[in-house]
């Protein structure tokens, strides 16, 4: 890996500590069960419970807009920038661009990230400009670019869905024409359990199957939805065609039950507004 | 001195069997992709090269480059990263690549007339395959066929070859990976082997310069084989490509 | 490749009659030829041809140290190079978020155990397990390379030979393994269940899988779908276009169903790969 040498890194091989604690001596299954007990889960949510959502606009002064969201621990803050020209490019393209960068923190996981994009982020930063793309009105900025960048503080998992709920609100912030409201929604699977809006524990714990579980995976889902269009869709792990068939469906449902939240986000921020004008 | 002796033996054989002027197996292909306006592929011993040419077509990306009285020549060289005996980290960008981009442009501009495309561009990419030695070599050739096949007009072939010096006295030419690895010097040559001119000459390690002549005549001996090779390869393909028109009776 | 209104509806009205621009129906692939041990100092490699798309791919296994956190599992990584012969468009970096893309989707592919198991590649837990370099070389872009990449990587992996270790011994910190020397002493990969993706466009009113690139252009929507066994293992969109849920469902159960068909394709064809074939571009 590409290290920046202007900065000063941690040592090089490290292991987090928390390998060595007891939690890790169990068992994957035993761990799971812990985790969701009769249907409802260690923070007292029922498997298709969100958690509670904060989320507000203009936090950042400098950028043309911004949103910050709170997501249980997970914590994103999101800034656009007007559009400016596509750089290093000479054809004329006739639909604007959307430019994401999504980084964690150097402090917001359990590992500490290093200051360059690894290959997961790179990966965020794709799924994110995906899923955008078709929310945004490209062809009202031809030849230009829209910059959009995700800072996670506090990875407490879902942390995608977080981020692209934040720069949806943070773009209609910013004024960028756009089709419809965007809301994203996580949800895992394993051993025939669905949970909604994944914790970190819970996240790896999808990952990897557990023993003799039928399926397991991590499903993401983004949803325009006055237009009930799936702007993105990301599943990973192993998963029958009739798992994610119904996780599409509790997932569309739930990314429904954010928008009203949003709008009214969004309304505030707009009386804020006019009452600063008169 | 006596790592020098290992790469031909007492009865004037090399490592793998070749006497000191004999190439290695050259088998090449003209036509290999469809995308490309000009492709082909060259295998020469295990040294495996691809190239593709695009062009000529107007100048891309800064069009203050272009010039008024000529093509624009422009080479990428690239390896894969599993080319190599141990895996390289990237195939392309780093210092060796490069320099080989620069010193293959610096070949084919010599070949090729670029004063009947002004204003454009022609593009040259060679992809490594498979590294075992005299790389540079096989991309020149492979470049020659490549633009051959695309039907850019060239003065005339351009070939190059390696050549190097064992025991202190016999010149040896096409130089492979391993006999690179016990050492030796090594020359490489591009040259346009009809009017015998050279337009490249690189040179590692020393020798005295009263072996010079001889060595360099060996690597403009391999160069006119390589081109007689190259030559057959093409007027097959040209028959192969007529005798499907109907314009050539193929025997 | 740039497409004029008349040509993409054309290519809509096409699909529209299950007649495609190349003679196809909508759930058609074009022809595939397939070669495997094609580098010969890779230790398993693979080259398909899907009518104009070109895939190179290499496998080279070296000896790591696992994961701190995945103490008994070995390592797999794939890299993509999308080679300038394909398009001048890829000349220096410019195919870099292409060759991500395509490394991405592929590592989550093959991330669950279920699909590719790690566990078999370590040979002292904690110490010392194997690195899989799986290298994807594009040569030539004619759409669809999604389904071609993971098809040659299945390819290449089956085609893989991992070295057989005798013993390992432990001194302290130093560990020495004990390789065999015999040429004919490996072991093969485990890739029964290992994923072939499927690419699905929608084009108009209708999914078709195997788009060449001039229906790559007229598509408002597609998802890839990595089916591994008889289940999915990574669903995921590309490009920009959005779906409604119905049909996200209807092609993701399409994509489904051919991946399953196009899985026991690539098994009967790797079944029948003769031994001496006389392999390379020269054909």
């Amino acid at each position: 890996m590409t290290i920046d040498h202007k900065r000063i890194n941690g040592p090089e091989e490290t292991i987090p500590y928390e390998l060595f604690q007891k939690l890790n001596t169990k068992s994957l299954t035993t761990q799971f069960n812990e985790c969701s007990k009769d249907g409802i889960r260690k923070d007292k949510r029922k498997t298709d419970e969100h958690r509670k959502i904060f989320i507000t606009t203009g936090v950042v002064s400098q950028a043309k807009g911004s949103s910050y969201i709170e997501l249980g621990n997970t914590k994103v803050i999101v800034s656009v920038f007007d559009p400016r020209e596509i750089p290093n490019r000479t054809d004329y393209s006739l639909k604007g661009e959307i430019d994401c960068e999504f980084k964690f923190a150097p402090f917001s996981c359990p590992k500490r990230k290093l200051q360059q994009q690894d290959s997961e982020e790179k990966h965020y930063s794709a799924i994110m400009k995906q899923a955008l793309e078709s929310a945004v009105c490209r062809h009202e900025f031809p030849n230009f670019q829209v910059d959009i960048y995700a800072l996670v503080l506090h990875n407490g998992g879902s942390a995608l869905s977080a981020a692209i709920i934040a720069a949806g609100l943070a773009l209609s912030h910013a004024g960028v024409p756009m089709y419809d409201l965007i809301t994203s929604v996580t949800l895992g699977l394993q051993n025939g359990e669905k949970l909604v809006d994944l914790t970190l524990e819970e996240e790896t714990l999808c990952l990897s199957p557990i023993a003799d579980s039928k399926s397991h995976g991590i499903v993401v889902l983004s949803l325009l939805s006055t237009h009930e269009q799936v702007s993105q869709f990301f599943q990973t792990g192993n998963l029958t065609l009739e798992d994610v068939v119904e996780c599409t469906h509790l997932l569309t449902k739930a990314c429904k039950d954010i928008v009203p939240l949003i709008q009214k986000t969004l309304a505030k921020h707009v009386v804020k507004n006019v009452k600063e004008s008169i | 001195m006596s790592r020098n002796k290992e790469l031909l033996s007492k009865i004037g054989l090399r490592l793998d069997g070749r006497r000191a002027n004999e190439l290695r197996r050259i088998r090449c292909k003209l036509g290999v992709f469809t995308e490309p306006d000009g492709s082909a592929y060259i295998e020469q011993g295990l040294t495996k090269v691809l190239a593709a040419v695009y062009g000529p077509h107007q100048v891309r990306g800064q069009r203050s480059k272009a010039q008024h009285d000529g093509a624009l020549v422009n080479c990428q060289f690239s390896m894969a990263v599993f080319s190599t005996g141990e895996r390289k980290r990237r195939p392309r960008g780093d210092r060796k690549s490069t320099e080989l981009s620069m010193h293959l442009q610096q070949a084919l501009l010599a070949a090729i007339k670029t004063e009947l495309y002004p204003w454009s561009q022609i593009d040259v990419y060679v992809e490594v395959l498979h590294a075992d030695g005299g790389i540079y070599p096989a991309c020149v050739n492979a470049a020659t066929l490549a633009l051959i096949d695309a039907g850019i007009p060239l003065k005339e072939y351009v070939c190059a070859c390696t050549a190097s010096l064992a025991n202190n006295d016999v010149p040896m030419l096409d130089i492979s990976h391993q006999e690179e690895a016990i050492g030796g010097p090594t020359l490489t040559v591009a040259a346009l082997p009809m009017s015998g001119k050279i337009v490249l000459m690189e040179m590692s390690q020393r020798f005295h310069l009263d072996h010079l002549p001889k060595v360099l005549e060996k690597a403009l001996q391999g160069c006119k084989d390589v081109k007689n090779i190259l030559d057959e390869a093409v007027r097959l393909h040209v028959q192969d490509v007529g005798s499907s028109t109907g314009w050539v009776i193929k025997n | 490749m740039a497409l004029c209104e008349a040509e993409k509806t054309f290519v809509l009205h096409g699909v529209e009659e299950n007649f495609r621009i190349d003679g196809r129906e909508r759930e058609d692939y074009r022809p595939m030829e397939l070669e495997t041990s094609i580098v010969s100092h890779a230790f398993g490699s693979a080259r398909l041809r899907l009518a104009n798309t070109d895939v190179l791919v290499a496998v080279k296994i070296e000896v790591d140290i696992p994961f701190p956190e995945k103490p008994n599992e070995g390592k797999i990584e794939f890299f993509v190079d999308c080679s300038a012969n394909a398009t001048p468009d890829f000349e220096g970096r410019g195919g870099e978020d292409l060759a991500i893309e395509l490394s991405n989707s592929l590592s989550t592919a093959y991330q669950s155990s279920r699909a590719f198991d790690l566990s078999k590649l370590c040979i002292l837990k904690g110490r010392k397990c194997w690195k899989i370099y799986v290298d994807i070389l594009l040569l030539e872009c004619g759409g669809n390379l999604f389904d071609a990449v993971s098809l040659a990587v299945k390819a290449a992996l089956w085609n893989a030979q991992l070295p057989l270790v005798k013993s390992v011994h432990v001194d302290g910190n130093n560990i020495e393994m004990d390789v065999s020397e015999e040429l004919y002493d490996c072991q093969k990969l485990d890739i029964k269940n290992a994923p072939v993706m499927v690419t699905v466009c929608k084009i108009g009113d209708y999914c078709i899988v195997d788009p060449n690139q001039a229906e790559e252009k007229c598509s408002v929507g597609s998802i890839v779908v990595a089916v591994s066994g008889d289940r999915l293992s990574t669903v995921l969109q590309t490009g920009a276009g959005s779906l409604h849920p119905t049909t996200l469902v209807e092609s993701m159960k399409l994509g489904h169903t051919v991946g399953q068909r196009l899985n026991q394709a690539l098994w009967e064809a790797l079944q029948q790969i003769p031994e001496d074939q006389d392999v390379g571009f020269l054909k």
